[in-house]
């Protein structure tokens, strides 16, 4: 894992993106507008917290599927307690932030001292949680909230979006954890060899208990702000973000197997999907035919990355 | 492990006990409800001032040329593949509109708000939409308003200030009224109903499903409901969930209300396949297309809808009198084209007309 | 499979019990819950409901088959659910232009095993993770799918073409596919050259090399089959009704993953049998049928699901750490 190696993908990635920013950019005089951007910034700042999580988590070798299930409960318990139970919004606030953690941690519960592999506990805990958000909200939704809470998801701070500086900051964080820390190097060692990292006196299960906390953390955090920018609260929020962040993260260089991932790899690869996005859409490309070209680029760039790693004799 | 299959009984019975104490019918939103009168006699509708959005400082695209995009609730689908077909071809009629329909493969808000997000920037004129929740859509809209884009919806609501205009197929409680009278007619107005609905968040749904809940207590009283099940938006599942109410209620069952365009053709399909054609009657909003076969074979004998093509001709058509400046707020009515005059309603509301029941002498005069 | 080998000093039934341990546990999980239904609502029991329950989860139990084959490889497919639905549309299509029926059945599952093939093989020699090209794979078909058909119903099918509505002897044919691929595919993982190397690559690649298996011809043989089993699978989700919506159906790839893993099939690979993911399908459709039944509110259906499953999951952990 030495630096060059790290950059390898890395770099591929980035220069794919400096590409497609060109190319996008040609296809369309308003895609590379400062307005477009930052809008973009703010639109990608939900998954975005979310993938930084869910770098940790995969290069520990683990997975997290109920990520968007963790959203849509927190997004419900926002309002059932601001409203139903009368707290006061902040309070409200922090108590379905807490819960939403808490969620991250029965996850990690489940998968340390339980010994459940994450694919099959993830899977239960998106319908439970899910199934919970939908059970306790009986599809009502909450509204009304005062004005000073749209500030999360729709204000802006020296004419950046609000939620991108918290995105901006949680990645120097994640980055610093990941990258700089004894941490960060623990959750290395148990994607590259889990036994080996146990036998070496690194607390596997304390690691990915707070790996797994976090990403429930995120995940809540990334409701608050949604339920702030769509001012409402609905059980179906959140539905299918595990899929956008596990691609924007795989894209990234964040190898499935663990051991492998950087967090500016994950910011590259969010920024080359949401460009996509963005980009087709604004040249005229429905829908369908994005979700095709996000595949199609999603197998390409990890065959290339595949390829020059064999080149390499990697 | 035995702890947690005890934990797992009793939530499930803790959950099951919460079922016998619902009252209302399962599936309806708490708004309240004005169900209409049982002889049909209109409700007095007080006229209420206009209530709808405006853009800000919108360019003169009278008589110019201007670029549309329609992002309905999802696409794929029957019901708005009709829609888009009603706006192309109102837009070839007017001939100085280009329009398309683009949106998310499920009707899912989140996505629903990028696609609309993306063209607001691509610098659309105007924006035509179904939302997929009233609340959560009216950030973006109100963005597009800024811009100074005409917003029209059609079909599922937005908050009214967020939109300009909405083209209403019907009012909730006229649907629910003919919904109900259908029914009853078929059942004798007794007898256990069954629900077939998308989700229990669509919130046309949940309006439809309270109204019909109020006014069978109103005016038939005797009709007994027994159960609303989720079927999304798909075919195989909602023919598998009427199945399940087949066979659990057995000749408790007389009749099934499918709700959407897909849950209805299923759920009579699941009475075909089941044997029961005539003793359980399926009655639901679908389009005449798929209801065909079961309405010739009698096993349907209603079906209630509007024509979701003349919804989208009449959004097109408001959306290009709104940009041309010949809708102005305050107004009593709209020309629509070859749909004639439209009343204006609830302050910015513009109803397409009272909902359509197609049976077997007229369904095969239509193709949507 | 090795377990059966683990305690030589106990009976055959012992170690039979103990190799099959998760499917018994699904099995006496399907029995019981006939009985607690079929006591609380005696409709339950009814030979319509059942066979409505069969027919119309067979195919599920079918997908089920191939995956587990994929995920005993050590891999794993989340585009099986878009693939479905392209093979339906594909079938429909050809049924209602002309084609003989034969022809709308087959062709459709050769276009799954072909690209399945094509997954297979990147997984295999470029060692792309099953999981990203499967990722890929399933935004490619869903989008294709929808730009080639905008979603219009398939409908004025021909009647001999629904398969799935055929009742030989008053049962659905659905079952009987459903019982007889079970069995085939059960003895295939058992008993063939092919089927143990399945087994051999999932459990530990390098050691299968050594032994003289070529990993990476398995690993593109498990992702053909599983495309003529999620071909099969296809065409009878598409004979099921008069039309068919040209869409992907929802949460189907996880409902099938969640009946291979509940069956006992171990997501870190090499161990499980067909048996019990097709056990684990049938169970589930019970289940979601019983909570109808049981009158559950119908708010809380996925919860309790989603508990049933971390239930069912924890308890085969307990189960498998008492065995070793």
């Amino acid at each position: 894992m030495t630096a060059s190696r790290l950059l390898r993908h890395e770099t591929i990635l980035g220069v794919l993106t400096v590409i497609a920013l060109i190319v996008l950019a040609s296809l369309s005089d308003k895609f590379f507008t400062a307005e477009n951007l930052l809008n973009q910034g703010r639109l990608m700042s939900e998954v975005g917290l979310v993938a930084l999580a869910m770098t940790f988590v995969i290069v520990t070798g683990g997975i997290d599927l109920s990520v968007g299930s963790i959203l849509g409960l927190t997004a419900i318990l926002l309002g059932v307690f601001w409203k139903n139970l009368g707290l006061p919004l902040p309070a409200a606030m922090v108590l379905a932030l807490a819960c939403g953690t808490f969620a991250g941690w029965v996850n990690g519960l489940i998968i340390t001292r339980f010994r459940v592999p994450p694919l099959i506990a993830t899977l239960a805990t998106l319908a439970l949680y899910r199934g919970l958000a939908e059970g306790i909200s009986e599809a009502r939704s909450v509204r009304g909230y005062p004005e000073w809470f749209f500030f999360f998801g729709q204000g802006e701070v020296l004419g950046v979006p609000f939620q991108l500086w918290v995105l901006g900051l949680a990645t120097i964080v994640a980055a610093v954890i990941l990258g700089l820390t004894p941490f960060g190097r623990a959750t290395y060692a148990i994607g590259a060899n889990e036994t080996a990292a146990r036998f070496s006196g690194i607390r596997v299960d304390a690691v990915k208990l707070w790996i797994y906390t976090g990403a429930g953390f995120c995940s809540a955090l990334a409701a608050v702000i949604f339920v702030s920018r769509v001012t409402t609260t609905r059980s179906d929020m959140g539905t299918g973000l595990e899929l956008d962040v596990i691609t924007g993260v795989v894209l990234g260089g964040t190898s499935i197997f663990g051991g492998r991932g950087t967090i500016i790899g994950t910011v590259l690869g969010l920024i080359l999907i949401q460009a996509l996005k963005n980009g087709l859409a604004l040249s005229g490309v429905k829908g369908d035919g994005t979700i095709v070209v996000i595949g199609l680029v999603l197998i390409g760039a990890i065959l290339a990355g595949a390829l020059f790693d064999r080149n390499r004799g990697g | 492990m035995k702890k947690l299959t005890m934990a797992a009984i009793v939530s499930l019975g803790l959950m099951t006990g919460s079922a016998l104490a619902a009252s209302a019918w399962t599936g309806g939103d708490d708004l309240p409800t004005n169900p209409l009168a049982c002889d049909g006699t209109p409700s007095a509708a007080a006229a209420k001032p206009y209530d709808g959005g405006s853009p800000t400082n919108p360019p003169d695209r009278k008589g110019k040329k201007i670029t549309v995009v329609d992002v309905p609730k999802l696409i794929g689908i029957g019901y708005f593949n009709a829609t888009s077909k009603g706006i192309q071809d109102a837009a070839a009629e007017l001939g100085n509109v280009d329009a398309k329909t683009d949106g998310p493969t499920k009707a899912n808000i989140d996505e629903q708000i990028t696609f609309l997000d993306n063209y607001i920037t691509s610098g659309v004129d105007g924006i035509l939409f179904a939302a997929n929740d009233p609340v959560a859509i009216a950030p973006v809209l109100k963005k597009a308003l800024e811009k100074g884009i005409n917003v029209v919806g059609y079909d599922a609501n937005s908050i009214p200030e967020a939109r300009q205009w909405f083209v209403n197929q019907a009012e909730f409680n006229g649907i629910a009224k003919a919904l109900v009278d259908s029914m009853a007619a078929e059942v004798g107005g007794e007898g256990g109903v069954a629900i077939v609905t998308s989700t229990f968040t669509t919130p046309n749904q949940a309006r439809w499903i309270a109204e019909m809940a109020a006014y069978a207590e109103k005016c038939h009283p005797k009709m007994k409901w027994l159960e609303t099940v989720e079927a999304q938006e798909d075919n195989n599942l909602s023919f598998n969930q009427a199945t399940t109410l087949i066979n659990k209620y057995g000749d408790d069952l007389k009749g099934i209300f499918g709700m959407t365009s897909v849950a209805t053709p299923a759920s009579a399909e699941a009475v075909t396949q089941a044997g029961k054609c005539g003793k359980i009657a399926v009655v639901g909003l679908a389009t005449p297309n798929a209801m065909k076969p079961y309405v010739e074979k009698d096993c349907v004998k209603s079906v209630v809808l509007w024509n979701p093509v003349d919804l989208g001709y009449a959004a097109m058509q408001v959306l290009r009198a709104v940009a041309d400046g010949t809708l102005q707020p305050g107004a009593t009515s709209v020309k629509a084209g070859k749909l004639g005059d439209l009343q204006v309603i609830n302050g910015s509301e513009i109803l397409l007309g009272s909902p359509y029941v197609f049976t077997k002498e007229n369904i095969a005069g239509f193709d949507f | 499979m090795t377990a059966l080998r683990a305690h030589p000093g106990r009976s055959a039934l012992h170690r039979f019990i103990g190799g099959y341990g998760q499917e018994i546990v699904v099995l006496l999980s399907i029995v019981a819950l006939f009985v607690v239904v079929g006591i609380i609502n005696p409709r339950f029991l009814s030979d319509t409901n059942i066979n409505s329950i069969f027919a119309g989860n067979a195919y599920i139990a079918i997908a089920a088959i191939g995956m587990s084959m994929v995920i005993i490889a050590g891999h794993i497919d989340v585009s099986v659910g878009a693939l479905i639905g392209v093979i339906a549309t594909i079938a429909g299509t050809l049924a209602v232009n002309g084609y003989p029926v034969w022809v709308a059945w087959v062709v459709p599952i050769l276009f799954a095993m072909a690209v399945n093939a094509g997954v297979g093989a990147l997984v295999a020699y470029t060692r792309i993770p099953s999981i990203v090209v499967t990722l890929g794979m399933l935004s490619i078909l869903k989008g294709g799918l929808i730009s080639i058909t905008a979603g219009e119903w398939i409908s004025d099918l021909p009647p001999e073409f629904m398969i799935a509505q055929m009742r030989p002897f008053g049962i659905p044919s659905a079952v009987y596919f459903m019982v007889a691929l079970t069995a085939v595919a059960a003895m295939f993982m058992r008993y063939t050259d092919f089927g143990r190397s399945i087994y051999a690559v999932g459990g530990n690649m390098e050691a299968a090399r050594a032994a003289g298996i070529n990993p990476e011809r398995t690993v593109v043989g498990v992702f053909i089959l599983h495309g003529l089993f999620a071909g099969i699978a296809g065409i009878l989700f598409a004979t099921q009704l008069q039309v068919i919506q040209s869409t992907v159906p929802p949460n189907l790839e996880l409902t099938v993953i969640t009946a291979s893993v509940i069956g006992g099939v171990s997501i870190l690979g090499g161990t499980g049998t067909v048996i019990g993911s097709t056990l684990a399908a049938i169970l589930f459709a019970c289940i979601g049928s019983a909570l109808i039944f049981l009158n559950v509110s119908a708010y809380w259906l996925r919860a309790v699901l989603g508990l049933l499953i971390l239930a069912t999951v924890l308890a085969d952990m307990a189960r498998r750490r008492r065995a070793t």
